[in-house]
């Protein structure tokens, strides 16, 4: 019997505790805002939009699309160009060979070929 | 001033109080309420142009508020947990433990400030939808429709849920109380 209300008394405590706590939720009663609280407002919109206008220019998809095209346009150009130098100077390289050749085989020490084309074999 | 910034003017004017309220019963600390709540109206003039009239504009604002709070809470709960780590392997800041600010009665806060802590270890422990509705519901100036479409959901689950809310918390707290 004795447990019984001792049992009872804790249980009556508890629901106490549980009832009081729960009441910080209905005494929250509302609170008005700072008067500075819009002229914080629009002072952190002035600054947030001045710090994230660059960034916020290069997340704008159609800024990255137009990156993107234009890192490539510039890719294209430049194989193009490297591709140009290369041809025109393997031309270069195979006349210069020609020449140098030519060159090489009118030199002073082929002489004698010379003279044995223009060999006239009829003549005594 | 243009008429986008005279129209967001006119929306914080509106609005405040009542975002306000609502991310302070979510996070049971007056600076933090306010600071979300700028962060919502940063938010909401940021996404200004993104704004869909598929719902009303004060509901798409107490939207954010409440993403906003649990976002914050999470944040608080990593927070707490990392910091709970360092004290494990001897990195606590000597700062995270010095006490906030008391009010007129150290008494009367301390017992408040823990009985609100109960509180929100109970609500913690809550499924997000049923925190959520509960708390919305808690709050003047929500009507049930109203929470029902902050949540994206029917008016009857916001009764059932507010309803199903009400009795785990009631459970946890119990539960908290006779364990001490």
């Amino acid at each position: 019997m004795k447990q019984e209300s001792v049992m009872k008394l804790k249980h009556e405590k508890i629901e106490e505790e549980v009832r009081s706590t729960l009441k910080l939720l209905n005494e929250m009663g509302p609170f008005e805002a700072h008067h500075l609280f819009r002229a914080k407002l629009m002072r952190r919109i002035e600054t947030d939009l001045k710090q994230n206008n660059g960034g916020a220019l290069l997340g704008r998809p159609d800024f990255r699309l137009a990156c993107m095209i234009m890192l490539l346009l510039f890719n294209l150009a430049s194989a193009f160009v490297s591709m140009q130098q290369e041809s025109s100077q393997s031309m270069t390289t195979a006349g210069q060979l020609a020449g140098t050749q030519s060159d090489y085989y009118s030199a002073q020490e082929f002489a004698y070929y010379d003279q044995t084309t223009s060999y006239d074999h009829k003549s005594p | 001033m243009t008429s986008r910034d005279e129209m967001f003017r006119n929306i914080v004017a509106e609005h405040q109080e009542l975002v306000l309220n609502t991310c302070y019963r979510f996070v049971f600390n007056r600076e933090d309420a306010e600071d979300l709540a700028q962060e919502v109206f940063v938010e909401v003039f940021r996404s200004f142009d993104q704004f869909r009239e598929e719902s009303k504009l004060s509901t798409w604002i107490y939207r954010i508020a409440v993403t906003k709070s649990l976002d914050h809470l999470r944040r608080v709960k990593r927070k707490k947990r990392f910091s709970s780590l360092k004290r494990v392997l001897g990195l606590a800041d000597a700062a995270d433990n010095i006490a906030a600010p008391s009010m007129n009665n150290p008494a009367e806060e301390l017992a408040s400030s823990e009985r609100a802590k109960v509180l929100q270890d109970a609500l913690d422990t809550l499924p997000e939808s049923q925190k959520i509705a509960f708390l919305l519901s808690k709050q003047d100036g929500y009507s049930n429709q109203e929470i029902a479409d902050i949540l994206n959901t029917s008016l009857s689950a916001v009764e059932s849920l507010v309803h199903r809310a009400k009795k785990n918390l009631y459970n946890k707290l119990y539960a908290s109380y006779k364990k001490h």
